[in-house]
């Protein structure tokens, strides 16, 4: 089902301002779109409105072009995998895949078929009989699910379900959350904060902060892309290094002259118009080469070394203090309070306009 | 067998400190207390219990004295008195009295933890306070209210009215109890509930009630054991002797010198408990369970 968002806002009840407007958002049927943004940007109230668990202040919600606001929650063939599970404590198992169907009042003989069918797909033949409390926290997770299967909902709520789920089990139930958003066939909306999980389940991404769209887009897009300052903090870990200046004869300067760059000829195009503006230059941590340049080179001092196996992070420090993070490869050699050359790739320039913050 | 035994001494297990001397002496101060405690709780109850089953005894409960099993006192109370009436008033009233309070704060108790609706704080705070007015300061009201309201309804009976009355006094703080409770159940499985096509209604009865189900147990226990306490209400709202619940019936057996019946009215008491008993056992697991566990990640 196609789900459509038209300049959507909520306001809550006692509140002084909205807590997001202007939300317009199309997620085509069949994809699976995840909206991320940092806590309290929003996120859980804009799928609770198009589950209809909130109201809908203002704007339209549309499924294949029908108007939902006012559409009961259970009338909207949706279904939604919560943060806790929300598992009902005093039914087994079975009893709570069954419960959205009994409730519908559907055959016996359906019901009992859907849930074997979706007991058999999420592997928790053997708890049907158990009670929430006596199974773990990963099979609980899969009751939530098999829950929402039985329901053949066209739209796929979840929100953050895999928060409480140790590391390893986060990765391993990613895969299959993808895999089963592809055998369902369904439309799915994903809440999360983590953008590792969003970076690789997304067909699209949704990205929040207060309550705005910062931008909309596939994966590699927000990564290689972003479009303006607080996209490109947000996605990528580290953090991208963003560094304040402006651009003075074709090159970017620090207010400090430590950093002297010269951008490719497609930057400098776009960059034409900003000549003797504030601009801010972002660069990932990855896109550093090693050793002594011609141009574009930084000399700074190691503080401190993340040693992650394959790649280190070096958290090093300009003479005047000001940090960047370089990631290396794991073989090379480096120690503490040493100084070291390093230059930029210049195809790896991010611009932003200081001013209004978005992407150059 | 012996052997084990040694090394069990010899390995200090308990997970708390070892006992100083001083704390060895308070420690021993407290038992002394406890016991103590016990003992003016016990020796009362001991002697109801054995005045009832005492031949001996007369119109009055004398302490000490010859011991001769018997169950005059018993025979006395089940023939010379009301005593069946008693209990079948009692029991009506204080089953009554449970469902009633159940109901009515099965939904006050819910309303308040799940809607926002104006109003709700004031309200809350004014029937905890109306709680502080003792129930009796109301006599004069509900006895108009009784003749009023029987004019109408020629069946309103007094003790249909003691019901309300009961039932009305356990509200306030009942409501408090359960709706602390269920602030406790998480909101979004009555989300889930709601998108599983639940109304309001059906979350609370299918959802809500059997989560709180501990705790409406209790709620149960007290409001059906609050008839079988109370002394007061029925004697003055009640003016026919068949009519008495237990407390007041039996209250007949020892409050002027005519109809002195002292251990009559032990036995009574004695049976009194037996119901509550019941009541106590059958809830019993209600009461220690904790369902909730395994709702959300636990």
């Amino acid at each position: 089902m196609k789900v459509e968002l038209v300049n959507i806002g909520k306001k809550y009840e006692g509140r002084e301002s909205f807590t997001i407007r202007n939300i317009d958002l199309v997620i085509e049927s069949n994809q699976f779109c995840v909206i991320l943004g940092p806590s309290g940007c929003g996120k859980s109230t804009l799928l609770r409105m198009i589950a209809g668990l909130n109201s809908i202040t203002e704007g339209d919600l549309l499924f294949d072009g029908k108007r939902m606001n006012r559409v009961e929650p259970k009338d909207r063939e949706i279904a939604m995998v919560f943060q806790s599970y929300a598992l009902y404590p005093h039914m087994t198992v079975y009893e709570n895949m069954a419960f959205s169907l009994k409730m519908a009042k559907e055959r016996k003989t359906l019901i009992h078929e859907r849930v074997l069918e979706a007991a058999k797909t999420l592997q928790i033949e053997e708890y049907l009989y158990s009670k929430p409390s006596e199974i773990s926290g990963g099979q609980r997770q899969r009751v939530a699910l098999g829950r929402a299967m039985v329901r053949k909902p066209a739209v796929f709520l979840m929100d953050e379900p895999l928060s409480n789920l140790d590391a390893k089990l986060r990765e391993h139930m990613r895969v299959e959350l993808v895999r089963l958003h592809q055998a369902l066939n369904t439309t799915s909306i994903y809440v999360t904060h983590d953008q590792t999980e969003a970076m690789t389940m997304a067909d699209i991404i949704v990205l929040l902060d207060q309550g705005k769209v910062q931008q909309v887009g596939a994966p590699s897009e927000f990564y290689q892309e972003p479009a303006n300052l607080f996209v490109a903090g947000f996605i990528g870990s580290p953090t991208m290094n963003i560094f304040n200046g402006r651009i003075e004869n074709g090159l970017f300067r620090t207010e400090n002259d430590l950093i002297l760059v010269e951008p490719n000829e497609e930057d400098a195009r776009k960059l034409k118009d900003y000549e003797g503006k504030e601009v801010c230059m972002g660069i990932r941590s990855e896109r550093f080469n090693a050793g002594k340049a011609e141009k574009n080179g930084i000399t700074v001092n190691i503080d401190v070394i993340e040693m992650l196996g394959k790649e280190q992070l070096l958290y090093c420090k300009f003479p005047d203090g000001q940090e960047v993070v370089i990631s290396e490869p794991g073989h090379f050699e480096y120690g503490l309070n040493e100084d070291h050359n390093f230059n930029f790739d210049v195809d790896g320039l991010h611009f932003f306009d200081a001013e209004t913050t978005m992407r150059i | 067998m012996s052997r084990k035994k040694t090394k069990n001494d010899a390995l200090y297990l308990s997970d708390r400190q070892p006992l100083t001397t001083a704390k060895l002496i308070s420690l021993i101060i407290s038992y002394i207390l406890l016991i103590f405690w016990a003992f003016v709780i016990l020796w009362p109850l001991a002697q109801i219990v054995m005045s009832s089953f005492n031949g001996n005894q007369g119109s009055y409960i004398s302490i000490g004295g010859e011991y001769k099993f018997s169950l005059k006192h018993f025979t006395y109370l089940f023939n010379e008195t009301y005593f069946w009436n008693w209990v079948l008033n009692t029991i009506v009233v204080a089953v009554a009295t449970a469902l009633l309070t159940l109901l009515i704060v099965s939904f006050t108790g819910y309303a308040y933890s799940r809607f926002r609706f104006s109003g709700r704080k004031a309200s809350l705070m004014t029937i905890m306070l109306l709680q502080t007015v003792p129930t009796f300061a109301g006599i004069t009201a509900f006895y108009t209210l009784h003749s009023i309201v029987a004019a109408v309804i020629p069946g309103f009976t007094r003790q249909l009215f003691l019901i309300l009355i009961y039932a009305g006094g356990g509200i306030a703080s009942n409501t408090f109890i359960l709706k602390g409770y269920i602030d406790g159940v998480s909101t979004e499985l009555d989300d889930a509930a709601r998108i599983d096509g639940c109304g309001n209604l059906q979350v609370y009865r299918l959802i809500i009630m059997p989560i709180a189900r501990p705790m409406l147990a209790i709620i149960a226990l007290w409001s059906f054991i609050g008839p079988f306490l109370d002394y007061m209400m029925p004697s003055i709202l009640l003016n026919d002797p068949k009519s008495y619940t237990l407390a007041t019936g039996l209250h007949t057996l020892i409050n002027d010198q005519y109809n002195m019946q002292q251990p009559a009215f032990a036995a009574g008491g004695l049976l009194t408990a037996i119901p509550i008993v019941i009541l106590f056992i059958a809830l019993q697991k209600e009461l220690v369970s904790g369902l909730s566990s395994g709702a959300v990640k636990g």
